[in-house]
């Protein structure tokens, strides 16, 4: 369900923002991953921005249509959450 | 010592914080009560039954409050510190280990503890286990009791690993067994590796000793024969390192005051854990105005980014050799001047490589999984 309000992030996922880019550290898997920047925007806000507002911001900040940037916000949400990354 | 592989994305952004000085990792010495006696034990306020040359320095003061360390967490969250070790001692002892672990997790830190493993009970495991550290570091001291407690002075110590090793395994943790290689293990690596394996938990083999903080070096006295050190770089299997996660790439020797500080029981704060010398206190500064503002940081960082140029420069077996400019400043006065440990082990590196007919400096086995993911 990614349409929900705001996300939770997983507190077993350890992060940081390093040089720009989120840095997940998998606590219980032992993995780690690197968001790029759009991605590491989204980890930033996805806990206090709703699916709305953060589609608007990143098609403002990174300059794509508000069409693009949801859509594209929805498939990275369902990816972390299939990764484990949030709650 | 050539790139071997292409960085990863992680690897690169690591090196990346490093050129930017970014404090990516930090490590917090817990406390120096240890319930072990290490014969090469290298803090001289612990050191327990072994001649001594001089007494043991006195407190610098009292040491870091509960307050003091959650205070320290938000400042180093702030900083962008990621990976956080509680080392000691043994961390497991300081008396608010398990609210400071809790808190440094709230903190969303990824947490590695470093233990001997002899205080971790069933109970200890479990409450690990819903910590959800990113790792446990455990010493080991030899294959079999004897052996073992012939280095750590503690009888019954062993038993109380292997029980340990039973109940971490148990509860599913991410466990990395390090052994420094001495003389009285030095016919039991293959054993050693073979009793990880049982645990399903890997092993690190670091040839190199270290001194005692105070340039005392009667810990070389375990010092492990050449032919020791050989078949560690000859025989297959075994893993070589004093930290399962080695960095790879990059133009700095290392992650010393670059990439990592360390802060003592009493706040002092040092490039690392092996260069023994005080930046700045936290009780006197942020640490934030320490590291970006020390005089002796820059310096170290100088010397980082100058120790493997040195290196290339001085060593005849470069390609083999690696450094710490920490140890180097302990045992020579010099930081970029290579110790003579590290030229050794370059020298029997050299050898077994020529031996086996240019099979080239052993790669150190990367552990790190990654992916990384495109919105």
């Amino acid at each position: 369900m990614v349409e929900q309000t705001v996300h939770r992030r997983n507190p077993d996922v350890s992060w940081r923002v390093i040089e720009g880019q989120a840095v997940l550290v998998f606590n219980i898997e032992g993995e780690v991953q690197v968001l790029n920047e759009v991605g590491t925007y989204i980890w930033e806000h996805l806990e206090e921005e709703d699916v709305d507002t953060l589609a608007g911001n990143i098609a403002r900040t990174f300059a794509v249509s508000e069409e693009e940037a949801r859509r594209d916000l929805l498939a990275f949400l369902q990816e972390l959450r299939k990764s484990g990354a949030l709650l | 010592m050539g790139r071997r592989t292409p960085l990863t994305p992680y690897q690169d952004l690591l090196n990346r914080a490093i050129e930017a000085a970014h404090p990516y990792s930090a490590s917090l010495e817990l406390t120096y009560t240890c319930n072990l006696a290490c014969r090469y034990c290298y803090n001289p306020v612990q050191r327990k039954n072994q001649p001594r040359r001089a007494p043991p320095p006195p407190p610098p003061g009292p040491p870091l409050s509960f307050e003091e360390y959650v205070d320290l967490l938000d400042q180093m969250k702030e900083m962008g510190v990621l990976y956080l070790t509680f080392t000691g001692g043994e961390a497991l002892l300081h008396p608010r280990f398990w609210d400071l672990a809790a808190e440094a997790r709230k903190r969303a830190f990824a947490l590695r503890i470093f233990t001997n493993g002899v205080a971790v009970t069933e109970g200890t495991a479990r409450r690990l286990r819903e910590l959800a550290p990113f790792c446990i570091e455990m010493s080991l001291h030899g294959a079999d009791a004897r052996t073992a407690e012939a280095l750590t002075q503690v009888p019954g110590s062993f038993d109380r690993q292997m029980e340990a090793l039973r109940h971490l395994r148990s509860q599913g943790l991410r466990v990395y067994l390090k052994v420094v290689v001495t003389r009285l293990v030095e016919d039991q690596l293959q054993r050693i590796r073979d009793l990880g394996e049982r645990f399903g938990y890997p092993v690190y083999f670091d040839p190199v000793l270290t001194v005692s903080d105070d340039g005392d070096p009667y810990p070389l006295e375990l010092m492990a024969s050449d032919e020791a050190i050989a078949s560690l770089y000859r025989e297959e299997g075994l893993q070589i390192g004093n930290s399962p996660f080695e960095r790879e790439g990059g133009e700095y020797n290392c992650t010393v005051g670059t990439g990592t500080f360390h802060v003592t029981p009493y706040g002092d704060v040092q490039p690392c854990t092996q260069w023994k010398q005080a930046v700045g206190n936290v009780r006197k500064a942020r640490l934030k105005e320490i590291w970006e503002t020390s005089p002796l940081l820059q310096e170290v960082r100088k010397v980082n980014r100058a120790v493997p140029v040195e290196i290339q420069r001085t060593v005849e077996d470069h390609a083999y050799c690696f450094s710490c400019p920490g140890l180097s400043r302990l045992t020579t006065g010099d930081p970029l001047r290579v110790d003579d440990q590290y030229l050794r082990v370059a020298r029997i590196r050299r050898r077994v490589a020529e031996e086996e007919n240019g099979r080239g400096p052993v790669n150190r086995v990367a552990i790190r999984r990654e992916t990384v993911t495109r919105p």
